[in-house]
């Protein structure tokens, strides 16, 4: 239902549209229904999987008939096959799955299709190579992942198969190399906020396993995000990034410094919501937890309240919001 | 703007529009084919937003509705062969949720309902790490389906069907560190699974009162969860779903109904709010995602329950809904009922419901 767009017809077109319209319901309902009819009756034929292939081209959302389409595979189709010959068999469900992923590209039953395959692919091609045929379909399947977030960076069902893929495939490339992945779509496009929400997860990872050190690393890592700021400051992605930097603010010296560097920015940009934003979140944050090491408390508490006035004047939709987090500062409460 | 200039909310033209969907959907509609029922009940959800259940439709065409909702319950043992299953089609748990709420909506008796069944269904489709399929054996699993499952269960007023501190464990492995929930652990925040997680939350079954603080949800949680609702809202009034995507009026509802069952509601901006939705109204009947769009049921319904919660106090009366139960997803009156018809043991009756 998301992205139907209205079109004009004239009456005449009107009336052809109408015509094909109908015919391809009609179409429909009858391949449906002999499907359904099949599967009701438990034909596991060839014939049978042949018209469940021609159904989920018209409708891949159609759950029950993937259904029937995997008990076919279980139970008429993988029996008797040799390890090639089922592979074959899935490599063409990746190939059906993959074309159909491109017209429909969020369509749950199919991603669910695909990872069935992938986690049915028999041993083989040799008692010495036992890993062959998975790792060499597993590898390919970062390549279509990768066509699909070229097609739609924000496509959410491709993030999550893609950490699924990595996670799961027998030889992973090393997580540096998701790294730079990330910062390769970064790059091209600073509003990509899933590549900035999966560079968060990847340098997690780094940090447990000590592959990268944790305290340079998010050095650079506000580096990057302090470059991003500048060149797009209204760029909201960039600012949820570097709060998960920041995390719970409690190293008082960065904090320090990050302010600083907003408040340069914002001395620039005067009108720039995030960082006027961004500086009451810090400055909260260091009334909230670094009290007692606080010179000046009460300048910090009116510099919140004055941006906080001006926040109400630019950001309309959030001045409520913006008078009570006022009111809890004022109050001395606890941040809401 | 005030409220008072905004347009009026188009009810006869939306109410027509999800009765034209109710009868049938043109080819390019076809691939809703395998979710009839959320569909039906998107349009039943419209019609009594707009109280018009009675008045638009005829009895005998509800009887039929009651009777085709009936018809999609199956009685096959739960249990996890999958060769048990000969009805063309397998139960799917969203499709359970919204079937009761249609029932619900044309005031059945819930006599048919197959109670122990259902249970047994839940506890199918339940995995390990506690979040829940669609179907058993099988089927995506992610945090549509552990709120379908936890809406049921408090429906039913039994939750022996699913084991709530697993499912909690997954919630909350879901929270994401913007504010809000992904769909799984590691996915960034999205509308749709925000309130998934947020309404399963208060409706489990240890958190009684809606005001009260959570168990469930931590202070940093809630309180970034708030902010990064607050931020989805565009100028325009609209909600995005995400960061750094445009306003849909479905997160509309899916964004507005977290902020009001976190008990800030009154935060969002709602001239704003109504402005947005009002100009998604297709000038034909029904409301689309974004002003120009053409319109569904989903988006329908949504829009619609959205402007239930944030009633405006100078707008046209025709804006007026009735109130809505946001954890349940369905009208205060329609409520009342499942409370009174759907568990096995009701406050009214001393002995179960069924004779």
């Amino acid at each position: 239902m998301h992205g139907v767009k209205r079109v004009q017809y004239s009456q005449a077109a009107l009336e052809a549209k109408k015509q094909r319209d109908h015919d391809k319901l009609k179409a429909y309902l009858a391949l449906s229904d002999d499907v359904i009819a099949r599967k009701k009756s438990h034909d596991m034929s060839n014939e049978a999987f042949e018209l469940t292939t021609r159904l989920l081209r018209m409708n891949p959302e159609f759950y029950t008939v993937w259904n029937y389409r995997r008990d076919m595979f279980i139970e008429s189709l993988f029996p008797q096959r040799s390890p090639s010959e089922v592979n074959e068999l899935l490599s063409d469900d990746l190939s059906l799955t993959f074309e159909l992923l491109k017209q429909h590209p969020k369509v749950y039953g199919i991603w669910n299709h695909r990872r069935w395959c992938l986690e049915h692919i028999p041993d083989g091609p040799s008692p010495d190579d036992v890993n062959g045929y998975r790792n060499s379909t597993w590898n390919k399947e970062l390549f279509v992942v990768e066509k699909m977030l070229d097609a739609d960076a924000r496509n959410f069902h491709a993030w999550n198969y893609r950490r699924y893929i990595l996670a799961t495939m027998p030889f992973p490339p090393p997580p540096k190399s998701e790294l730079a992945y990330t910062t390769r779509k970064i790059e091209a496009n600073f509003s990509n906020f899933s590549a900035w929400h999966q560079r968060s997860k990847v340098l997690t990872t780094l940090w447990e396993t000590g592959e990268l050190d944790r305290v340079k690393s998010i050095e650079e890592e506000f580096e990057l995000v302090r470059n991003a700021m500048y060149t797009d400051p209204d760029d909201q992605s960039v600012w949820i990034y570097h709060a998960w930097l920041i995390g719970n603010g409690n190293y008082a010296a960065r904090l320090q410094f990050e302010i600083t560097s907003i408040q340069e920015l914002l001395d620039e940009q005067p009108d720039s919501k995030w960082c006027m934003e961004s500086l009451v979140r810090y400055k909260r944050l260091l009334i909230e937890k670094h009290a007692e090491n606080l010179g000046d408390k009460k300048a910090l508490v009116d510099s919140c309240l004055e941006l906080l006035a001006k926040l109400r004047d630019i950001d309309p939709p959030r001045r409520r919001r913006y008078d009570e987090i006022a009111e809890g500062i004022r109050s001395g409460n606890e941040m809401q | 703007m005030s409220g008072s200039e905004l347009p009026k909310l188009a009810r006869v033209a939306h109410a027509g529009h999800c009765n034209r969907c109710l009868s049938a959907l043109p080819s390019s509609h076809i691939q809703i084919d395998a979710s009839r029922l959320a569909i039906g009940f998107y349009c039943f959800g419209t019609l009594d937003l707009l109280g018009s259940i009675y008045e638009k439709t005829k009895e005998i065409e509800r009887e039929g509705w009651r009777e085709w909702l009936w018809h999609q319950q199956t009685n096959r043992p739960y249990g996890t062969d999958p060769e048990e299953y000969s009805e063309y089609d397998t139960p799917h748990l969203i499709m359970t949720y919204t079937a009761i709420l249609s029932l619900a909506i044309l005031r059945d008796d819930f006599e048919q309902l197959d109670r122990n069944g259902i249970v047994r269904f839940l506890q199918a489709c339940q995995r390990e790490d506690g979040s829940f399929t669609s179907f058993p054996n099988g089927g995506e699993s992610d945090l549509r389906q552990v709120y379908c499952a936890f809406a049921i269960s408090s429906m039913l007023d039994d939750w022996s069907g699913v084991d709530v501190d697993r499912a909690v464990s997954f919630i909350q492995q879901c929270s994401s560190h913007e504010g809000g929930y992904g769909q799984q652990p590691t996915g960034e925040a999205l509308g749709g699974t925000t309130y998934c997680a947020l309404a399963s939350l208060y409706l489990a079954p240890s958190v009684s009162d809606l005001h009260a603080p959570n168990p469930h949800v931590t202070t940093d949680e809630r309180r970034r969860t708030i902010r990064w609702l607050l931020q989805n809202q565009a100028s325009s009034g609209g909600f995005s779903g995400r960061t750094n995507k445009d306003a849909d009026a479905c997160y509309c509802f899916w964004c507005g109904a977290s902020l009001h069952i976190l008990g800030v509601g009154d935060l969002v901006d709602r001239t704003a709010f109504l402005s947005y939705l009002a100009s998604c109204q297709f000038k034909f009947g029904g409301i689309g995602k974004a002003p120009e769009d053409r319109p569904d049921p989903y988006h329908t319904y949504l829009s619609l329950a959205a402007l239930a919660l944030f009633p405006l106090e100078d707008a046209d009366p025709s804006w007026k809904l009735p109130r809505l139960n946001a954890l349940w997803n369905t009208t205060e009156d329609t409520a009342d009922w499942i409370r009174q018809h759907v568990p096995l043991y009701t406050v009214k009756a001393q002995s179960p419901v069924r004779k």
